[in-house]
Formats: structure tokens, C-alpha cells, sequence
């Protein structure tokens, strides 16, 4: 919480870079020039954690791209995940924070070294290694929820997971036919 | 939130409504009509449709129309005596605290219950470890009311195969059919079986003054924006508030109905926005704050004439808990259904409605077609993956990407048997946030119920196959863990010995006590109890009018 070494969200970014920067390429232009725009916001500009410390900031960050990680697609770090969690630990979800914290420094301990410093498959090794444990779930579900959940939260970017699966939440009202096999029933109906 | 009117608190008011629900909102529509003043207590805030948002993280995860989770209520759940209650994660008795109460966030499937429904034990016997009776009324006796419902709340539907007489037509067709009705059309008809269309308490055209269903997919967990929800909010309590004669008090928390010397009701106690204790003087009192809140208050409220808790000379305060048992079954098929647009469900088959007493069980209920998990992202991640993906990583996110539009479950509600071992008690250890003893659950489903869940399911593998899914799969029965349909805890009946209130919902100990909600339910219905309710609310509130004007309360 009193760590010192708060940084910025852009420089946050840049040191993240690291590892989220060869998935990125593979997504294509558009969706890098989203995260290199929202990563350059005013606001990113300024703000600074104010939850997580720098380092296990890192590492939750790389974990939480291990649990949805970016494939041809964006994953958890495009979506800015980590605001997520850094913006739940801190209010709503205050009380898992030690359970949280208490996982990592285990890790940490028995990694030798920060797991956000290890090649993609030691840290899907290392994960699977505590997948039983109940703090990981915790792991899980915050990165679920700020993957999935409204941009407004400090995840989601853009509504890139929504983009991700086909849904189109932040549309208000539709009209009929709503999918494939519907459709196909008005056409024979002559609708 | 402006009233139309406030009442003065040292002076009786005529009638006081504890809950702002499916029968409250009712009851106080139909009492302040018929020229009588009304105040509605309710613990949650006054939020009106455009207050109501497509937030999944606030809605569901956070819990925001459940006034939050065991953290704020205490709530905890227990199977059997023999285990100690304990706080789950998730709230373990769900309902909304809102005006409007559960009607607002419901998904809004609106079936009447059948003839059978309130004639079972006369027909089937006796169900051993059970409480299985009949009514003290029969579907001749309510059906007008279901119609009232039906023309005065809004509601939107065409008559199935198995459906029981009605006197009037439904004043809406029914909501157009989704890919998931369609899929599960094909089934049926492959199976034998009757698709037919869902009634809902949501408008299909512009009814009384209110707009359409505008298809926008968050019925289930979430209020509706648009209005177009049939929830005592959208459709009652405007009209109770235009009489000039009823006063909704929101975030008033009632902790005690108080009993003058003559053992009558005379007082409702409760906690203000400030948490402030306040009282409320009343000639009479009508609970309706849902089967786990109203046996609550009842059991709060014991005083030297009612030991045992108000209007429980019987026993039978917070017995014969009912949740319905449920079943689901998933499957992804080749194209997009995008089944996360508009209402919940577009078809269902009630061909297992009925107890067949050659499956060897009792209890019945319906499938239908929906996409349950896949509504919403989250809820679609957390519950929807099959059981043979990760949990995590690319294997799990691509799985996710390609199923979410292409997903829908058949998903069954079924009957609960009536059992004194299901139950609602105070918590011993915990309280709530304004410090009222927290609700206890104590539950272990039938044998039956665990029976015919699992018939369902396996009728629902059948029919996912049938309609062509290329994977699917079966979520299992497990006991019941909570509840949405809280039911049966204050019984109707003849008998003052084995149930709380009258066939009009008066309690038979104490005369100016009326208890109208899904806790009047004498058996469970099929998993759709919201229709029921209302119709017991109309019902309810002309026998109580009739009786004020005729100065027998």
C-alpha cells in the first residue's frame, strides 16, 4: 500500500511492454494502436497506483496475462487488467488483498525471482503449480472480472474482451431476428 | 424520492404493508384504490427505471440490488441441524431490496400454476417426510385473479397444449421467438414433445402507458430500464402513489411488529435511513417481505401473547421452506444465436409438468430454452466453460471467444416437497447491518426433488442432442445451496394447527395480521411461483378490504 516506488501508469506500461510486446504484434495495427492510444491518455499520464506496489504490480499483471493471455487476439494485459484489480483490492475486494499478496510473496519465494522476469511457459508452469490453491481462484476471478467486466472499472479497454466473444453489451436495444437459427425461420416464413 | 403523501406516525394508519414486492406492491395498489391509507415499508432504496443499469460487475457480482452479500446481511446456510451455518460467498437467500423488491430484478417467466397444482396430495396420497397438502383453494378460485394479473400488471403470451382454463385471452402476444425457442422447437418436434411459447411479465406492445420490451437482454439479475418489466415498480406502485393515499417509505428496515395488550398488531418498528429506530402506529399490518423476511419479522416480533413469535401458535413460522430445484444442460452449436439479446426465454416444454407416478417419484416441472450463463461475459466465463477446458489460458479464452454467441442451456425448474427440516430461523451468532438477528437457512432437497431434476436434466441431454448441438453437456444435480423462490414458510390453510394464515391470508392468531408473499404457498409449483404470487395479492386484497369495510379486522 506505502510502497514508494509508485510509478505512473505509462511507465507501468512501458516496463510491461516487455512481455505483453511480442503478442501484441501478432494482433495486427488497430489493436495496438488502441492500447498505444490508451496507454498515452492524459489520465494514464498521470495516474499512479494506488494500491499495489510497482513490483508486485509487474507481477500481477503478467500473471493476470497468463490467465487470459493475448493470442492472436488481445488478453488481460492489452486490456489494462491490472487497473482492475488495482482499483478492487482497494475498495470493494479490500479484504482478499492479503490473501492475494500471501500467494505471490509464495511464489516469488520459491521462483527465486520475480515471476513477471520468467519466459511465458515457466510462468504457466509456475501457475499450474498452484492452480488448486484458493488464492489463485482469487487470482482468476479478478482478472475475469476485469477483463470482462464494463471498461468503466479500469479493465476491458475499448471493450476489447466483449470485441473478443461477439458481445455487444454497450448497445441498449435490438430488434429481430437476434441470431443465426431465428433468422433463418423469418426468411422461410417469408418475413 | 417526492410521495404523493406522508403519514403521520402517532396516528393509525389503516394499513400498514411490510415489503414493496410482487404482493406488496399489489395489495398496496388495490387498498389505497379502494380509499384506504397505506404505508409501505421498504428496506431498500427507491430506484426507478433510469436508475437501472447493464452492469454485470455492480449488478451480479457486487450484488447491488441485493443490497450486497452475507457481508452486510450475515446470512449463513446449513443443509441439516447436525452442520453449522455458515456465511457462503454469495448471498445464500437471494432476493432484491429495492422498491418493487424481487419483481424488478426476476426474469420475469410468468406461468399460472394448473388445476393439479392445488389438488396434489388429494390426488397422489401421502408423501412420507413430507407436509404435502393441498390448498385451501382450488385453480376455479384463483383464476380470475391470474387474469387480473394478466390485464392489470401486463402480460405477454399465447395459451400452450397443457394449459388450464382462462376466462380472457392474454392482452399481448406473446415476445417474438429467439434462436434458442427455435433450436429448441426442432427438438421437440424431433422428440415428440411441445415447444410452446414462454408467457412473461414483460410487455410485447405499449401497455397502460408504457413502453415495450426494447430487447436489450438484462431481464435476469437486473432491472429494466425501459419500464417494460411487470414488477409492482413499473406496474403498481405508480398507481398506488397516484391515489393520494399511499406513502412508500424506502430504507426503512422494520425490525418488530409491535402487539397492544390485546394481542393485536398495533405498531411497526424500524430502522430509518440513518439507522434510527422509528415507529409507525397502524390499525392494521399486512407482511409481505418474501418467505425468509417475513418469517423473520414474525419470529422478531414474540412477545408475551406470542411466545413462539407472532402468529406462530402453530409451529409452523418458517417451515416447509420450498426453493424449486433446477437443472441445466449447455450446448454450442455452429452458428451465432447471440441468445444474450432480449428476454431469458422464448420456449417452453411443460410435458413433464405433471408427477408421473410411474418415474417412481413425485414432482414435475418444465424445460426450457435460454441462455442462462450466457447472458452476460462474466457470468458466461465463471459458469458457462464445458468441463473439459482449463480453466485458464489461451485453450480457455479461445473456447470463450467462440462460445459465448453460440451457447444456450435447456434449463428445468421443478417442484420442492413441503418438510419441516427445510427451514428459515434467526441466526444464533450473526446479525444483519442494522443489527436484526441474520436469516438462517437450513436445507437438504426431497429425494424426489433430487429425482426429478435429474430426470429433466437427462430429458434436456435428449433434446440438446436432438436440436444438433455440436457439444453439450449436463451441469449435475447438486443439493440446493440457496434460493431465489422462497417458499411456504407461512402456509395457508384451514387448520390453525398445521398452517399461519386463512384461505384469504388473514393469520389465525391474531386478527388484524395479514401475511401475503410466496411463504402463503402450500406446495412449490413448477420453478415460476412470481405469477402466483401476484394473483394471491389481488386476491388477498379484496377479502382484507371487504373485511375493513365491513369493520371485521
Amino acid at each position: 500500500m506505502n510502497n514508494p516506488d509508485e510509478i505512473s501508469r505509462r511507465r507501468f506500461l512501458k516496463a510491461t511492454g516487455a512481455f505483453g510486446g511480442a503478442s501484441l504484434f501478432r494482433i495486427g495495427a488497430p489493436s495496438l494502436a488502441a492500447v498505444t492510444q490508451a496507454a498515452c491518455t492524459a489520465r494514464d499520464e498521470e495516474a499512479a497506483f494506488n494500491t499495489l506496489g510497482a513490483e508486485e504490480a509487474a507481477d500481477f499483471a503478467a500473471i493476470a496475462a497468463r490467465i487470459i493471455p493475448a493470442t492472436d487476439t488481445p488478453g488481460a494485459a492489452e486490456a489494462g487488467v491490472i487497473w482492475f484489480w488495482d482499483n478492487a483490492l482497494g475498495s470493494e475486494f479490500s479484504s482478499l488483498l492479503p490473501g492475494v499478496r500471501s500467494l505471490r510473496e509464495q511464489l516469488s519465494a520459491n521462483l527465486g525471482r520475480p515471476f513477471a522476469d520468467l519466459p511465458e511457459a515457466e510462468q504457466d508452469a509456475a501457475l499450474r503449480s498452484i492452480e488448486s490453491d484458493p488464492r489463485f481462484e482469487l487470482w482468476r476471478l479478478l482478472t475475469i472480472f476485469g477483463f470482462f467486466g464494463m471498461a468503466k472499472h479500469g479493465g476491458n479497454k475499448d471493450h476489447m474482451s466483449w470485441d473478443l466473444i461477439g458481445y455487444k453489451g454497450h448497445h441498449g436495444a435490438w430488434t429481430p431476428p437476434f441470431g443465426y437459427y431465428d433468422a433463418e425461420v423469418e426468411q422461410a416464413n417469408g418475413e | 424520492m417526492a410521495n404523493s403523501v406522508t403519514f403521520e406516525q402517532r396516528k393509525p394508519v389503516d394499513f400498514a404493508i411490510i415489503g414493496s414486492g410482487a404482493a406488496g406492491g399489489i395489495i398496496a395498489k388495490e387498498l389505497s384504490s379502494a380509499g384506504f391509507d397505506v404505508v409501505v415499508f421498504e428496506q431498500g432504496p427507491y430506484r426507478k427505471a433510469s436508475d437501472f443499469t447493464h452492469d454485470e460487475y455492480d449488478v451480479i457480482i457486487q450484488s447491488e440490488l441485493l443490497g450486497g452479500g452475507p457481508e452486510v446481511s450475515g446470512q449463513t446456510f446449513r443443509h441439516d441441524e447436525s452442520e453449522i451455518a455458515t456465511s457462503p460467498i454469495i448471498q445464500p437467500i437471494r432476493y432484491a431490496q429495492t422498491v418493487g423488491g424481487s419483481s424488478v430484478h426476476f426474469s420475469a417467466n410468468f406461468w399460472r400454476f394448473r388445476e393439479s397444482d392445488f389438488i396434489e396430495r388429494s390426488k397422489l396420497g401421502p408423501i412420507s417426510g413430507s407436509n404435502f397438502a393441498d390448498w385451501p383453494m382450488t385453480y376455479d378460485e384463483i383464476e380470475p385473479y391470474y387474469a387480473r394479473v394478466e390485464w392489470e400488471v401486463g402480460v405477454s403470451g399465447a395459451p400452450g397444449p397443457f394449459d388450464s382454463f382462462r376466462s380472457r385471452p392474454f392482452p399481448m402476444p406473446p415476445l417474438p421467438v429467439k434462436s434458442s425457442g427455435v433450436l429448441m422447437e426442432k427438438a421437440a418436434k424431433k422428440l415428440g414433445l411441445h415447444a410452446q411459447n414462454q408467457p412473461h411479465a414483460i410487455l410485447s406492445q405499449p401497455f397502460n402507458g408504457r413502453n415495450a420490451c426494447i430487447h436489450c437482454g438484462h431481464c435476469m439479475m437486473f432491472g429494466c430500464e425501459a419500464g417494460a418489466k411487470s414488477s409492482s415498480l413499473a406496474a403498481m406502485i405508480p398507481l398506488a402513489e397516484a391515489t393520494g393515499r399511499c406513502e412508500i417509505r424506502d430504507r426503512s428496515a422494520v425490525f418488530r411488529i409491535e402487539t397492544d395488550a390485546n394481542g393485536r398488531a398495533s405498531e411497526v418498528l424500524y430502522y430509518d435511513k440513518d439507522g434510527s429506530e422509528q415507529a409507525q402506529m397502524a390499525k392494521a399490518v399486512i407482511v409481505s417481505a418474501n418467505g425468509a423476511e417475513t418469517t423473520r419479522l414474525l419470529l422478531l416480533s414474540a412477545s408475551e401473547q406470542h411466545p413462539d413469535g407472532l402468529a406462530n401458535s402453530s409451529g409452523y413460522v418458517g417451515r416447509n421452506l420450498m426453493f424449486n430445484a433446477h437443472s441445466a444442460v449447455d450446448g454450442v452449436f455452429e452458428h451465432p444465436l447471440n441468445d444474450y439479446k432480449s428476454v431469458q426465454v422464448s420456449r417452453v416444454i411443460h410435458d413433464f409438468y405433471e408427477t408421473d407416478e410411474s418415474r417412481g417419484f413425485y414432482g414435475g416441472g418444465g424445460i426450457d430454452a435460454r441462455p442462462l450463463w450466457s447472458m452476460t461475459p462474466i457470468f458466461h466465463a465463471l459458469e458457462g466453460m464445458p468441463h473439459d477446458v482449463p480453466k485458464w489460458g489461451a485453450a480457455w479464452k479461445d473456447e470463450i471467444a467462440h462460445n459465448f454467441t453460440r451457447q444456450m442451456s435447456f434449463a428445468s425448474g421443478t417442484t420442492s416437497l413441503a418438510m419441516d427440516r427445510n427451514n428459515i430461523t434467526l441466526d444464533p451468532n450473526n446479525t444483519d447491518q442494522w443489527g436484526r438477528p441474520a436469516i438462517r437457512a437450513t436445507y437438504r432437497d426431497h429425494d424426489d426433488d433430487l429425482a426429478i431434476a435429474k430426470f429433466l436434466e437427462d430429458r434436456s441431454l435428449e433434446l440438446m442432442d436432438a436440436a444438433g448441438a455440436k457439444k453439450f453437456w449436463g451441469h449435475g444435480i447438486k443439493l440446493s445451496n440457496g434460493g431465489e423462490h422462497l417458499l411456504g414458510t407461512a402456509r395457508m390453510g384451514d387448520d390453525p394447527a398445521a398452517s399461519v394464515v386463512d384461505r384469504y391470508h388473514r393469520s389465525h392468531d391474531v386478527s388484524n395480521l395479514f401475511i401475503c408473499d410466496g411463504s402463503s404457498f402450500v406446495t412449490s409449483g413448477r420453478g415460476q411461483p412470481t405469477m402466483t404470487i401476484m394473483a394471491l395479492a389481488f386476491r388477498a386484497a379484496e377479502h382484507i378490504a371487504a373485511a375493513a369495510n365491513a369493520n371485521e379486522i
